[in-house]
């Protein structure tokens, strides 16, 4: 009986035995498809595998070593002006080839953007480039307003993948224009340049890859590759032992010992690179005084969180840094610990009058996020402050009853600046919207840090910045969440550590399945 | 075997029997219900006293223990640890205690509302009827849970919101239910007697139809009581429920599901919890449903 | 009869009307859509620019009257996070819906009324209380623990069958029994009790004195009265499964169809979509409705003569 059910249900899935194929069972799958506009956790698992940017980047290791991909090459021809040679022969899916205008135009839809998607994205991280121009067919020139130190790194970002202009034109409308609705038509019917491409796109449900023979690269390993949303966890670990999926995404610790003890499957994981934090309001009236938010910080015990929720895995940072950064890991800094008696003692000095504290935390988004927020709520009762947990759906980091809550800081791209920079930066988004205060002294050491050339002086402006945040905090890193995939045996895949987090790399040298 | 009266039938009354009387006629899966409802009743009153620990106390360090006579049993925590440490037999006597209040009330707040206009609808007619059952096209076409998700996106989920959103949840059964009994029974021989005697609508409605109704909308009480406890349970696995901390049986239910495959007691505690309540709860329905018919009883 | 079904007509609208403008306000009620739709951490100037690239700038009012104005064109807009023209969204979950609804309301009817009628001839008997029993059970334990629970013994465990999509007729069993076994045991229940109602009828102790053999007096008179009861209920319990009592069946199952959509559209404040949602869920649920009261008119020959 269970021979007859099981091959019948196998024959109907259709999964041909040669073909190297997988199906990934994600907790969550994109509404859109724009590598420009998306900055989403859930989308950056998805731009990889079908997008090129102009520089490349070798993410076996921690180390920044770019790589052409491309561009060939590229040079600073000027101190704000970087010239890129584009490689040759390059094609996008739909089969035109890539050419200068091409990359003009996809880099200039973001440096100069004014599509209110485009425009949010080129103000937190590519405000400092100017434009893009053609030289020649095979050559153009970036434009920055200042000496930018990070130069690479901007030109490896996944907002500044390039796109086919002619197409994208072309999608409706007057083909000789991009339009708005240019650009809403292109992110449900993407096309790039990477070693796949995407046959298939149900928003918010469906993405299936195939590979692109005439990629200018390595070819793809796997023949096909389809993302399905399977949201519940038990679902997803269900459908590895059925076979309906070859790899599931976000399981949490908890789950990780019944995915072990099956010999058929396996698990991988890594501390993701970004940061659970709490952040609080530092304008709120029951929160004016630093000594209460720092009591706040120092109440939270992130060692035994660690060792409870996340097996001992997760990374709990002294600072506002990661490894990944290079240079500037700073993890010889403590900015932020835990001590329950100074803690005690700063609720007494701040005058605390047992108001509420309200702390607003996502359902689901992110893993272990309702369980660390009531450990949180019961810390806070240990040294006397009256916390009360509020979970819901709303972003409330804008409204300014908002007291503390959770909230994840990325690491959108290796430096600082990827990471505390944009969310922290004088007018960023969290002083914009009345959260954080920044005055002219932060101003000025933030500049230090952003532009300098020299890494020691980075490094010395960044040190004050976070003693800055030591004294007056408005945000606590918890943690680098400890982030596990499950997959069967037979697959050989891991998430690289020079990655972006959660992207699902499938290109060559990236997976591997036994037996095919 | 009693005679029936066939002409006057028009109350319905419960016999008054002593409770000696009712426990020898009833059979042993009605003492059953009945005893496990005092049982269940009594634990949610005396929760505060007879729960072991406080029902929010964590210890992070000992979570997913399982109940006892499994490996790794804590001592103490009978029916095992949730995940974060708190023990599961005080939490079930919590939930139990405010699942019990939300379903009790939401359940009465709509047997109130629906029957009021069902009855308004029925009796009056006219402008009253088509008010009524516009109100009720609109209800049920809405999606229940829809609305509930938007009430208490609106409103917050605070328990008062929850009780209303509950209160809310069934009024068109009733509604359409003591509405379909009326235009069946005015045209019973008894109401068009009571009528050709010249008696008040009202009193037609109190005192002739709201009697022959008590049957249908005693097992629709049931069932939306039992219902209730579902639906809150389902807005808590959609996120919608109680906050947390605080616990009733289906926010245990809907938050720990994801333990179902490595610390089920986590799910079947509070499931079993569940179980036993509209166990009780509709064999009682029934037990009641069958006595208030006369009719039966003389079967 | 034509006047009746100009009216039902009539009725419909405004029920539609009300339903639009009610869903409208509350989502405008609920909160700034881009605290849900937008990933956080925007600048107050991305707000601005991001407010009027929704639709979203101007008063609600305007907004409202905007709506109507598209509305009445035929245009029922885009979603906020798709992009797309939520007809088309809305359009691609009905069929895996509606599948789901068939199977299960066939399986429901077919399992339920023949246990109803059972429980309510063997009322007194054993088999009368093991039936009510086992439909109770379908009544006492939340579908999604159920789901839950089949998965992990027949995927989990025997890797029997599949659990994700609608791809397969295997596809269907789990789903549509956990849906069913809330739906059969209210059936259940009422078809018993209509039954027993009908049952204690002074017309049922006529057809008996007049010697009709039981059986004919059970299914012909018995049931046939009791259907008026039976199918009020059967009409409710489709017209609440339509989407609601879906949503977590299809989360469980990744079932792509209407319930879950409408459900994140809310959670996640996608405005367009939750209204064109409710709106199509609305008109199906009243058509049911309608051809239920049609129904329910033929089966009670006093409504059908009240109403000719």
């Amino acid at each position: 009986m269970k021979k007859l059910l099981l091959g019948t249900a196998m024959a109907l899935l259709a999964i041909p035995a040669l073909a190297a194929e997988i199906t990934v069972g994600a907790a969550n799958v994109s509404d859109y498809l724009d590598p420009g506009r998306d900055h989403s956790n859930v989308g950056s698992q998805f731009y990889y595998n079908a997008f090129d940017t102009l520089i490349g980047k070798n993410h076996d290791t921690l180390e920044l070593e770019w790589k052409p991909a491309l561009a060939t090459e590229w040079t600073l021809v000027e101190p704000t002006v970087m010239e890129l040679k584009l490689r040759e022969g390059v094609t996008f899916h739909n089969g035109e080839p890539m050419t200068a205008d091409d990359v003009v135009f996809s880099l200039n839809r973001m440096y100069q953007a004014d599509f209110p998607p485009y425009q949010v994205r080129q103000r937190d991280r590519l405000s400092n480039f100017e434009k893009a121009e053609k030289v020649d067919d095979l050559t153009v020139r970036v434009h920055a307003k200042r000496e930018e130190p990070l130069w690479e790194t901007l030109l490896n970002l996944q907002q500044v993948m390039i796109i086919p202009e002619a197409y994208t034109k072309g999608l409706t409308g007057d083909p000789k224009v991009a339009e708005h609705d240019d650009f809403e038509a292109f992110s449900l019917a993407p096309v790039g340049t990477g070693p796949y491409r995407i046959t298939e796109f149900q928003p918010g449900e469906k993405v299936v890859y195939e590979r692109y023979d005439d990629f200018w690269g390595e070819k793809a390993p796997l023949d096909k590759a389809t993302v399905r949303r399977m949201p519940e966890t038990a679902s997803r670990i269900t459908a590895l032992k059925t076979g309906e999926a070859d790899i599931v995404t976000n399981i949490a610790p908890d789950q990780l010992a019944l995915i072990d003890a099956d010999p058929d499957l396996k698990h991988e994981g890594s501390a993701t690179a970004l940061f659970h934090v709490m952040i609080m309001n530092v304008n709120h009236p029951n929160l004016k005084s630093a000594k209460l938010r720092q009591a706040l910080s120092y109440a939270i015990d992130r060692d035994t969180l660690n060792e409870a929720l996340w097996l001992g895995k997760s990374v709990i940072p002294s600072t506002h840094t990661m490894k990944e950064m290079g240079a500037l890991h700073m993890p010889e800094l403590t900015t932020f610990e835990y001590n329950p008696e100074l803690a005690k003692k700063l609720v007494k000095e701040s005058g605390y009058d047992g108001a509420e504290i309200q702390f607003d935390a996502f359902p689901v988004y992110y893993t272990n996020g309702v369980l660390a927020a009531q450990a949180i709520m019961e810390m806070w009762k240990e040294i006397g402050v009256n916390g009360k947990l509020n979970v819901t759906d709303k972003w409330t980091g804008n409204d300014t009853t908002m007291m503390t809550r959770s909230w994840s800081n990325p690491m959108y791209f290796a430096d600082p600046f990827g990471s505390f920079g944009v969310m922290w930066a004088p007018g960023g988004p969290s002083e914009s919207v009345g959260r954080f205060n920044t005055d002219d002294a932060y101003k000025a050491t933030w500049e230090k840090f952003r532009f300098s050339k020299d890494v020691d002086d980075r490094k010395t402006a960044y040190v004050e910045l976070m003693d800055r945040i030591k004294q007056d905090p408005p945000v606590l890193p918890l943690w680098r969440p400890f982030e596990s995939w499950g997959m069967k045996s037979t697959v050989n895949w891991a998430p690289k550590p020079g990655h972006i987090p959660y992207v699902l790399d499938f290109r060559a040298g990236s997976i591997s399945l036994a037996g095919s | 075997m009693a005679d029936i009266p066939d002409t006057a039938p028009s109350r319905l009354r419960l016999p008054r029997l002593g409770l000696r009387d009712l426990w020898a006629e009833a059979d042993s899966i009605q003492r059953i219900a009945a005893l496990l409802a005092i049982s269940l009743a009594l634990a949610a009153l005396l929760a505060p006293w007879i729960a072991p620990y406080d029902p929010t106390a964590q210890s992070l360090l000992s979570r997913l223990r399982p109940p006892v006579g499994f490996e790794r049993f804590k001592d103490g925590f009978w029916l095992g640890t949730d995940e974060l440490g708190r023990d599961m037999l005080s939490r079930g006597l919590y939930g139990l205690r405010l699942t019990l209040t939300l379903a009790m009330l939401g359940a009465c707040i709509g047997l109130a509302v629906g029957s009021v206009l069902g009855l308004l609808a029925g009796v009056v007619g006219g402008i009253a009827d088509s008010l009524v059952m516009a109100l009720v096209d609109v209800q049920i076409a809405v999606p229940f849970t829809l609305i509930a998700l938007l009430v208490v996106a609106v409103f917050g989920a605070d328990i008062e919101v929850l009780i209303i959103v509950l209160g809310v949840y069934g009024w068109e059964q009733y509604a359409r239910i003591v509405r379909g009994e009326v235009l069946k029974l005015r045209e019973m021989p008894f109401v068009e007697a009571a009528r050709a005697t010249g008696a008040s609508q009202a009193r037609i409605a109190l005192v002739h139809i709201l009697p022959n109704v008590t049957s249908p909308l005693v097992v629709q009480f049931t069932l939306a009581f039992s219902n209730i406890v579902l639906l809150e349970s389902t807005l808590s696995f959609l996120g919608l429920g109680v906050q947390p901390p605080t616990a009733t049986l289906g926010s245990m239910v809907g938050i720990g599901r994801d333990y179902m495959p490595s610390a089920p007691w986590i799910v079947m505690v509070p499931a079993v919890a569940i179980l036993l309540v509209t166990f009780a709860v509709q064999i009682m329905g029934d037990w009641l449903r069958d006595r208030a018919d006369v009719r039966l009883r003389g079967r | 009869m034509l006047e009746f079904v100009a009216l039902r007509v009539a009725r419909m609208f405004v029920t539609i009307f009300v339903i639009v403008t009610a869903v409208f306000f509350a989502t405008r009620l609920s909160g700034d859509a881009l605290d849900f739709v937008v990933a956080p951490g925007m600048t107050e100037e991305d707000r601005i620019a991001l407010t009027a690239y929704y639709g979203l700038d101007g008063t609600t009012w305007q907004q409202y009257v905007r709506y109507l104005g598209a509305f009445m064109q035929g245009e029922f807009g885009l979603s906020f996070l798709e992009r797309r023209p939520v007809a088309e969204i809305v359009a691609e979950r009905i069929w895996p819906s509606l599948q789901l609804l068939l199977a299960s309301v066939g399986f429901t009817l077919s399992v339920s009324i023949p246990l109803g009628v059972i429980a309510a001839v063997y009322r007194q008997s054993w088999i009368g209380s093991a039936v009510m029993s086992l439909a109770f059970l379908g009544y006492a334990i939340p579908n999604f623990v159920l789901a839950t629970l089949l998965v992990l013994i027949f995927a989990y465990t025997l890797n029997w069958l599949p659990v994700v999509g609608n791809g397969t007729v295997w596809h269907f069993l789990m789903p549509t029994f956990a849906l069913s076994a809330y739906m059969i045991a209210g059936l259940t229940r009422f078809t018993r009790n209509a039954m027993l109602d009908v049952l204690s009828q002074d017309y049922m102790r006529t057809a008996r004195a007049k010697g009709l053999a039981e059986r004919v007096v059970i299914l012909k008179h018995g049931l046939r009265n009791a259907s008026i009861t039976v199918l009020s209920v059967v009409g409710l319990q489709i017209a609440g499964l339509a989407a609601s009592g879906s949503v977590v069946v299809e989360t469980i199952f990744s079932w792509p169809g209407l319930g879950d959509l409408l459900v994140e559209s809310a959670i996640r404040r996608d405005y367009p979509v939750l209204q064109f949602g409710v709106l199509s869920v609305a008109v199906a649920v009243i058509l049911i409705n309608t051809i239920v009261d049609l129904a329910y008119t033929w089966a009670d020959p006093r409504l059908r003569l009240a109403r000719a």
